[in-house]
């Protein structure tokens, strides 16, 4: 029997800020604002070509939405009339429910009037503050231009106009932070009552100009000030402790809600629920089109390009950087390694149901192995990491993941060493 | 060419003071290479050669010359190796010279290893022209030059030449003095054969060639020619000389070098300081000198990538080919699998081949700490000779260990004596001499076990001296020393590969830096991993590894899957290039890491 096809989630890239955030590995920065206008106009035409896009990556085009997410960059940066530009197009070409959860990104300190008027218009109804720490000298070492006071007195100001959907990003392990001044932030965070926190952990990489001094072993952007990585574990510890305690359960490796709460749209993801995203770096997967799907393909996956350059070229075949079809193997790969994000885990009742014993088969003794190392454990049907797994979540994925040629090229050794561990050391 | 207007004679220099220059500009005078023609350095054709400015391969190469006397000569540039690592092979070329130049640095002075190939060449009975090269340099100083080839080679220095390889000043006297000071060569074409083999390489489209010294009899095209040393027959395809443009020639008389292709299909066969002789008419005896090549330093070769094993084996063979001195044989480890324990004439031997395999096979490889061959005494009276320490027999089984040792001479400078000293008396050296071969040039000689001089001792030694220190050495017999094997163990399973052997009295040391080192290059592990080192069932030095705590990607930003599927991918990819050992992934740092751990003992 056909399962009928779930409402998307869209997402909306604005890849615009004021300053760029040291510890930052996306796609956003400092842009002139004469760069908007033409952006949304692009923006607004993929939206209104949407279901092009899909066809010319052979994928069924899902118009019911029941969520949007505006991410960044910093969404609010943009002038009014663009935000309702955005969201006129998005009206005209989905199905948007009357429930959907509206959710933008915005930096605290930028709420004024104005902003929230529009928000608010829009049908925004809900708010991620990125907060990342109530401690205002590791706020101002990584690049943010707020204070503590500023983002307690935002969430006061959204609660006042109607919006109590609030999410706070925190993140572990940024320069100058310690399990006191940790617990401090998450103190803070439990105090303003939202409902959703969210809590990551800083990534090392060479994206981000942090990341790469960390790598380099310098001390530029107070990078000899980051916490290491077994401080950081216990961070994220302390985290999950306080903030369950304070009815902000864990639901996901990064995310906490109390009941009811639980971001839809980041649901998505994880439970492979169609998304379409637009603007730069922004990704999308959808149901295949009839062709892919006699073929036994199950998902189609495309990215636009992650640059400002790449996203404003002409022709839709040079702005989608990246797509793929996901095979029936790879589904499953994927359900095993973003399902067990969940707390809740997998399902492995739904998993005998959807896939063939002879493709489960290979992955009892991993699920065994995993089990005996205690990263893994069953709950009913459910199979779902510890909470030492959750920490070592990518060792538990990798198992998941088929052999594959190692890349071309070949990264240096000491490259693979750092990435084995996605924080620094020392 | 009537042995009278032949001048056989090799350039004897130490690395950079300009040997391969000085062949040039006389090659460029003879005629036998126009200005055009010339590639500079023509004599050092690897391309290895001519990066490390060394020859690794003897040549020879033949040049006609008219003396200033109106008469043509014929001149025969025995060119040799520039290594300690090559002394056979230079003592062979040697052999087949009456003289030779010594190029010394005008801005330099005599180092170790020209001192020790003068020596060989005056033990040879040949004549010796002191060449004072770089003359054109602001900083040169003959007088003092002269002074120190006087005092260490112990020449007459009066009549050295002072000469400009780079600028061409003085060359011609060069020329006049090799048909004026160096005799011709002695013996009769008449007599049975009497051909020294002083070179051989692989020819892929011809076999192995052969560059020869004739000093009895001649050797013409066809002839049926044995080799001394086994007995083998094989008939004269291709009889040659390099001008340095190989070009066929009929026949080769008492006196003349060049080379010969005879179908023979391995390096193996042609020993260098071999004698060739007629099939028919065999000498009554060879001539002297010849010795078979003993590898003095060991080590196991390893692929990275198991599945290049075929590919190591097929190049070595390759290598082996054109180098007879290189030995090797199948060896598995527990910890990298299946390779090949190789042996060298010495380090830079070791490092050429080990370059060679990378660069021109393309091969990733693992080597293991370089070993040298001891002599085991067992209780059991049985001696047994061990170069791997994997087959080290267990100390309650040893009643005696031998190690060999090296004679090594240090030539420096004043100021780095101190530094120098305190590094061969950490190396267990027992000093044999001290002396001042100038006012402010010092001359050591020291007996160190060769043990001491495979780690680190060159690097070591360039350090302290700021790379003013030469070093020579030959071996010089063995010492009984209280050697032991030590192990290094992660998560309690011994690493073969780790595994060294040292003197008893630096185990605990080089054991605690070694677990140290190990410490820092062994990622985290799921589990906390412990790292022992051993001599026996004795610890030595315990380090722990802790368990790895998080690895974990927070944010899937804008759901790229795609992204986070990479880095898992990238993950995994990284610790395939790891060797599993046990549970523990181990990387190939951690098995080069032994070769320098003495650094920082």
């Amino acid at each position: 029997m056909e399962t009928p096809v779930a409402a998307a989630g869209i997402y909306i890239s604005v890849p615009f800020c004021k300053t760029k955030c040291t510890y930052c590995n996306f796609a956003s920065g400092v842009f002139s604002k004469a760069k908007y206008r033409a952006y949304v106009d692009q923006l607004c035409a993929d939206i209104v070509g949407a279901h092009e896009i899909a066809a010319g990556q052979q994928a069924e085009f899902v118009a019911a939405a029941d969520s949007i997410y505006f991410g960044g960059g910093t969404p609010t940066i943009l002038p009014a009339s663009h935000i309702r530009q955005i969201f006129a197009a998005l009206r005209a070409r989905f199905d948007v429910a009357r429930d959907a959860e509206i959710t933008v990104e915005c930096a605290p300190g930028t709420l004024g009037p104005e902003v929230l008027d529009v928000l608010l218009a829009c049908g925004v109804n809900r708010i991620s503050l990125g907060v990342q720490s109530f401690a205002d000298e590791e706020a101002r070492a990584v690049g943010r231009l707020h204070t503590r006071d500023a983002a307690l007195r935002d969430v006061e100001v959204l609660r006042r106009a109607g919006i109590a959907d609030i999410n706070l990003d925190l993140i572990a392990g940024l320069p100058h932070q310690s399990a006191q001044s940790w617990q401090q932030s998450l103190d803070d965070a439990i105090s303003t009552g939202v409902p959703h926190v969210s809590v990551y952990m800083l990534e090392v990489d060479e994206d981000s100009r942090l990341g790469t001094e960390l790598l380099a072993g310098g001390a530029r952007y107070h990078a000899h000030h980051v916490p290491d990585d077994d401080l950081i574990a216990e961070l994220y510890e302390i985290a999950c402790e306080r903030l369950s305690a304070a009815g902000l359960a864990q639901y996901e490796i990064s995310n906490f809600a109390s009941r009811g709460h639980e971001s839809r749209h980041n649901l998505k993801y994880w439970t492979r629920q169609p998304y379409f995203g637009f603007g730069v770096d922004a990704h999308s997967m959808l149901p295949p089109g009839p062709e892919p799907a006699r073929a036994g393909i199950d998902a189609i996956r495309f990215g636009m390009g992650d640059t400002l350059e790449a996203f404003l070229s002409a022709g839709n075949a040079a702005r989608i950087a990246a797509s793929s079809t996901v095979s029936i193997e790879g589904a499953l790969e994927e359900e095993l390694f973003l399902g067990l994000r969940l707390n809740r885990g997998v399902d492995l009742a739904a998993l005998r149901r959807r896939y063939s014993s002879a493709l489960l088969a290979g992955t009892h003794q991993k699920i065994a192995k995993l089990c005996s190392h205690g990263l893994l454990q069953h709950a009913g049907i459910q199979l779902q990491l510890t909470p030492r797994g959750r920490l070592l979540s990518n060792e538990v994925f990798a198992e998941f993941l088929a052999p594959r040629a190692a890349p071309a090229g070949g990264v240096t050794d000491a490259r693979a060493r750092h990435e084995l561990h996605t924080a620094p050391v020392g | 060419m009537q042995r009278e207007f032949i001048r056989n004679f090799a350039i004897i220099a130490h690395i950079d003071h300009g040997k391969s220059t000085l062949a040039d500009r006389l090659l460029e005078l003879t005629g036998a290479l126009s200005a055009r023609e010339m590639q500079a350095q023509v004599l050092d054709a690897m391309d290895l050669e001519r990066e490390r400015g060394i020859t690794i391969k003897a040549h020879a190469v033949r040049m006609n010359y008219t003396a200033r006397d109106g008469r043509q000569y014929q001149l025969n540039l025995l060119d040799t190796p520039g290594h300690v690592d090559f002394s056979y092979e230079v003592s062979r070329s040697l052999a087949s010279c009456e003289g030779a130049l010594l190029l010394v640095d005008a801005t330099q002075g005599v180092e170790a290893q020209t001192l020790a190939n003068a020596y060989l060449a005056i033990n040879h009975g040949l004549e010796i022209i002191p060449v004072i090269n770089k003359i054109d340099l602001p900083s040169a100083d003959i007088t003092r030059t002269k002074e120190m080839i006087e005092q260490t080679v112990g020449l007459d220095a009066k009549d050295a030449l002072p000469v400009s390889a780079k600028t061409g000043e003085g060359v011609p006297d060069v020329l006049e003095a090799i048909v004026k000071r160096i005799p011709p060569p002695k013996g009769s074409a008449e007599t049975p054969l009497q051909a020294l083999i002083f070179d051989s390489w692989f020819d892929p489209y011809r076999g192995v060639g052969v560059f020869l010294r004739v000093f009895q009899g001649t050797l013409h095209k066809g002839q049926k020619i044995r080799l001394w040393s086994n007995g083998k027959v094989f008939e004269v395809e291709t009889l040659g000389v390099n001008t340095p443009k190989p070009v066929e020639i009929e026949e080769l008389k008492a006196g003349e070098a060049g080379f010969l292709f005879a179908n023979l299909k391995n390096v193996a066969d042609t020993k260098i300081g071999d004698t060739i002789t007629d099939d028919d008419r065999p000498a009554i005896e060879p001539l002297p000198g010849f010795e078979e090549l003993k590898p003095m330093v060991f080590a196991g070769l390893y692929t990275v990538d198991a599945h290049e094993h075929t590919l190591l084996r097929e190049a070595l063979e390759k290598l082996r080919l054109n180098d007879s001195s290189f030995f090797f044989e199948p060896e598995s480890s527990v910890a990298l699998g299946f390779g090949f324990r190789c042996g060298f004439l010495g380090l830079l031997h070791m490092e050429i081949i080990q370059e060679r395999l990378e660069r021109e096979y393309q091969l990733d490889l693992i080597t293991t700490a370089p070993s040298v061959r001891y002599k085991i005494s067992r209780t059991d009276g049985d001696v047994v000779e061990v170069d791997n320490p994997s087959k080290w027999p267990p100390q309650g089984e040893i009643a005696k260990v031998e190690e060999p040792v090296i004679l090594a001479t240090i030539l420096t400078n004043e100021e780095y004596v101190g530094g120098i000293l305190k590094l061969v008396e950490e190396k267990r050296g027992r000093q044999k001499g001290f002396e001042y071969v100038s006012a402010s040039r010092v001359m050591l000689t020291y007996e160190l076990p060769l043990n001491e001089i495979v780690l680190d001792f060159y690097d070591r030694l360039k350090s302290v001296s700021r790379g003013y220190a030469s070093l020579d050495y030959h071996l010089a017999g063995y010492w009984e020393s209280p050697m032991v094997k030590l192990d290094i163990m992660v998560a309690g399973d011994a690493v073969d590969a780790l595994s060294i052997i040292v003197h008893r009295d630096f185990a605990y040391d080089r054991g605690r830096a070694l677990a140290a080192k190990m410490k820092e290059l062994i990622p985290r592990q799921m589990f906390e991993v412990a790292i022992q080192a051993a001599v026996g069932a004795k610890i030595i030095a315990r380090e722990t590894v802790p368990a790895i705590r998080k690895n974990v990607l927070a944010k899937c930003y804008g759901g790229d899957i795609t992204r986070k599927r990479k880095l898992l991918e990238k993950q995994k990819a990284g610790k395939r290039r790891m060797k599993r050992i046990g549970r523990v992934d181990i990387p190939q740092e951690a098995f080069l890491a032994v070769l320098r751990v003495g650094e920082n003992a």
